[in-house]
């Protein structure tokens, strides 16, 4: 436990040095690197919830993100509101989506072997993008928006300010799933079904209604996501894919159930990420040094959880 | 173990047999839409087929799609700068996309479970980026044209040429089933724990097993490189080929060859008349499948005939027993 919490303080320290060193070089990278590092939290901290409480590896995560995404959309575009009031609806939404995939088809493979489970994910993950794919056509929607384009100057920096959202959005969602597991009974109970199911069940709590809950929680989590994604992003039937790699990796990389260590792993990833867009010609390779960093993450991780 | 194994084989295999070399010398003389479409089957057919070899082992991946275009490209390119002939290619993409695995898998094959099949899904990825974006040697995002296609792109003799890889490809399968390669991966599968104290080498084992099966997929890649003559980064390296062949084995059931088989000839005939009827969204079906036969079959048409079959043997031997007594 102590070679954890150092590994812990290392990385923490390493992230801040590494912005600290990225600042005096190109400002703006920072800015860009700690905004992308809001989005990934905010997407990789419900996976964590699911993960590690759960037990479940969703991969049709970034999809279900994405189908929050295209609700708000569609909700926006009909009734000619703007997108932002399109976050209520979609969450409630996405609460029962969440309710209904996780009774209809995951719950069923929650006993059963590790395999059927990513199977059984990768197959939603599928279906929810042809479905998308087939309703909405590929072409890529984005409604402008002028807010999203407000930009401010620090000093001789100018950055776009609308992206801290994200930052804000992951900020809130860490402190409102800590309260959760910490302070309200169902999530004490999440917790204890999370370390010993059986042990949960034997002391009253209703095993399976808690894992529904928790999975509604996090489909109602992609829902805010998606909808704040989609004032920003351009989206499209595919977009979503990547973004389960991404926080199955950051997941990874601060270890199963450690929510707050999230956010590390994201300043990591996102500042890294846009060091490597900093400099010049790089833009190109630089999904390629992400996803080596993803699979760096892994490794590492699964080596210390070897050998523990 | 072994007698658990070679169970007296009936009439059954002669049928199957017959009925196999049927439909395979069918399309010979049905004309070339159908020789299309069974060249479309052979090649999922095919990546079903290692798919499975792999996941005999409890290794589940999700990088088809990435071995198979890597295996198209060094096709393309071994025939475009090394002037290899072009049935040749086949067996070079073999080679060049096994080596490749063998490097990559010592270091990710410590991985199990989500890891381990995480990390096929960003290799594919990683694949298609650098063909996408190593202009110079691979015409980044046009792609590259073959010099020349295989028999100049004749319908029969490239059906065949499928037919002898398919065939290469089943008995490599079967030999895979019927060899210590078999009882050791099941074992892995089953607890591995036990398997490594009962001095199985599990890492050597899965190393052969993750190059082989890669290298199936290399060559299936290439036979495609021949078929349109090209490769692109967002063709060859399409999430069908790894959506479908999943579809395909979980429908005819795991763990065997002839699983991926049949769920190969029905879905992909099946599949093409789908393209007609929603050409947008067939894929969506596949998808569908693989949802449906993880709930309700997983065992797949397969298990369950063959489940089915042993049920009604084992009450005619019941049944004559009794008639004895």
């Amino acid at each position: 436990m102590t070679g954890f919490k150092r590994l812990q303080v290392a990385l923490s320290v390493a992230a801040g040095i590494a912005v600290v060193a990225l600042f005096l070089w190109r400002p703006t990278a920072v800015v860009y690197g700690l905004q992308r590092a809001g989005l990934y939290a905010s997407i990789a901290l419900p996976m964590a919830l699911v993960l590690g409480i759960v037990h479940i590896v969703n991969l049709a995560h970034g999809e279900m993100m994405m189908v929050a995404a295209y609700l708000s959309y569609a909700a926006a575009r009909a009734l000619g509101i703007d997108p932002l009031l399109a976050l209520v609806p979609t969450t409630i939404v996405m609460f029962i989506v969440g309710i209904v995939l996780y009774r209809l088809t995951i719950s069923r493979t929650v006993d059963g072997p590790e395999l059927n489970q990513l199977i059984l994910t990768f197959g939603i993950a599928m279906v929810l993008g042809q479905a998308v794919n087939m309703i909405a056509t590929s072409q890529p929607r984005k409604i402008s928006l002028d807010y999203v384009s407000a930009s401010a100057t620090v000093g001789d920096v100018s950055f776009g300010v609308y992206d801290f959202v994200f930052v804000a959005l992951a900020a809130a969602s860490l402190a409102g799933l800590y309260l959760f597991l910490k302070k309200t009974r169902l999530g004490q109970a999440a917790t204890a079904v999370g370390q010993n199911p059986r042990g949960a069940r034997i002391v009253g709590i209703d095993v399976q209604r808690t894992y529904t809950i928790v999975f509604a929680i996090s489909a109602a989590l992609l829902g805010i996501v998606g909808t704040f994604f989609m004032t920003k992003f351009s989206i499209f039937p595919t977009v979503g894919g990547s973004y389960t790699m991404r926080s199955f990796s950051l997941v990874a990389m601060a270890g199963i159930g450690n929510l707050p260590m999230i956010v590390v792993s994201s300043v990591i990833l996102g500042v890294s990420e846009a060091a490597i867009q900093a400099v010049p010609h790089g833009g190109g390779w630089s999904p390629l040094v992400f996803f080596g960093l993803i699979i760096l993450a892994i490794m590492i991780r699964s080596f210390r959880g070897g050998r523990a | 173990m072994s007698s658990i194994e070679q169970r007296p084989r009936r009439r059954a295999p002669w049928v199957f047999a017959a009925l196999a070399a049927l439909l395979a010398f069918l399309p010979l003389v049905a004309g070339p839409y159908p020789q299309t479409i069974a060249r479309s089957v052979l090649t999922y057919m095919m990546l079903a087929i290692s798919w499975d070899m792999l996941i005999r082992s409890g290794q589940l991946s999700f990088g088809i799609a990435g071995f198979f275009g890597l295996g198209g490209y060094a096709a393309a390119i071994g025939a475009t700068y090394l002037g290899v002939p072009p049935v040749l290619t086949l067996v070079f993409a073999a080679v060049v996309v096994g080596v490749v695995a063998l490097l990559i898998g010592a270091v990710v094959l410590r991985l199990r479970g989500m890891y381990f099949a995480i990390v096929t899904l960003a290799l594919a990825e990683i694949f298609r980026i650098v063909m996408h974006n190593w202009s110079s040697l691979t015409g980044g995002p046009n792609g590259m044209l073959l010099p020349r296609s295989a028999f100049d792109g004749n319908s029969v003799a490239t059906y065949l040429m499928m037919l002898v890889l398919a065939a290469v490809v089943i008995g490599v399968s079967e030999w895979f089933r019927h060899s210590r390669i078999h009882f050791a991966l099941t074992a892995i599968r089953d607890n591995e724990t036990v398997a490594a104290s009962a001095g199985v080498n599990i890492y050597a084992y899965l190393l052969t097993a993750f190059a082989i099966t890669s290298g199936i997929q290399g060559a299936v890649g290439a036979s495609y490189a021949q078929l349109f003559g090209f490769v692109t980064p967002e063709s060859s390296f399409n999430v069908n080929y790894t959506l479908i062949p999943l579809a395909m084995t979980l429908l005819g059931g795991m763990y065997g060859t002839w699983g991926p088989v049949v769920g190969a000839v029905l879905l992909g005939v099946v599949g093409e008349y789908l393209k007609l009827f929603i050409p947008y969204g067939h894929l969506l079906v596949y998808g569908v499948i693989i949802v449906l036969v993880i709930l309700f079959m997983p065992r797949g048409i397969v298990g369950l005939v063959r489940g089915h079959l042993e049920r009604s043997r084992r009450t005619t031997t019941a049944s004559e027993k009794g008639g004895a007594a």
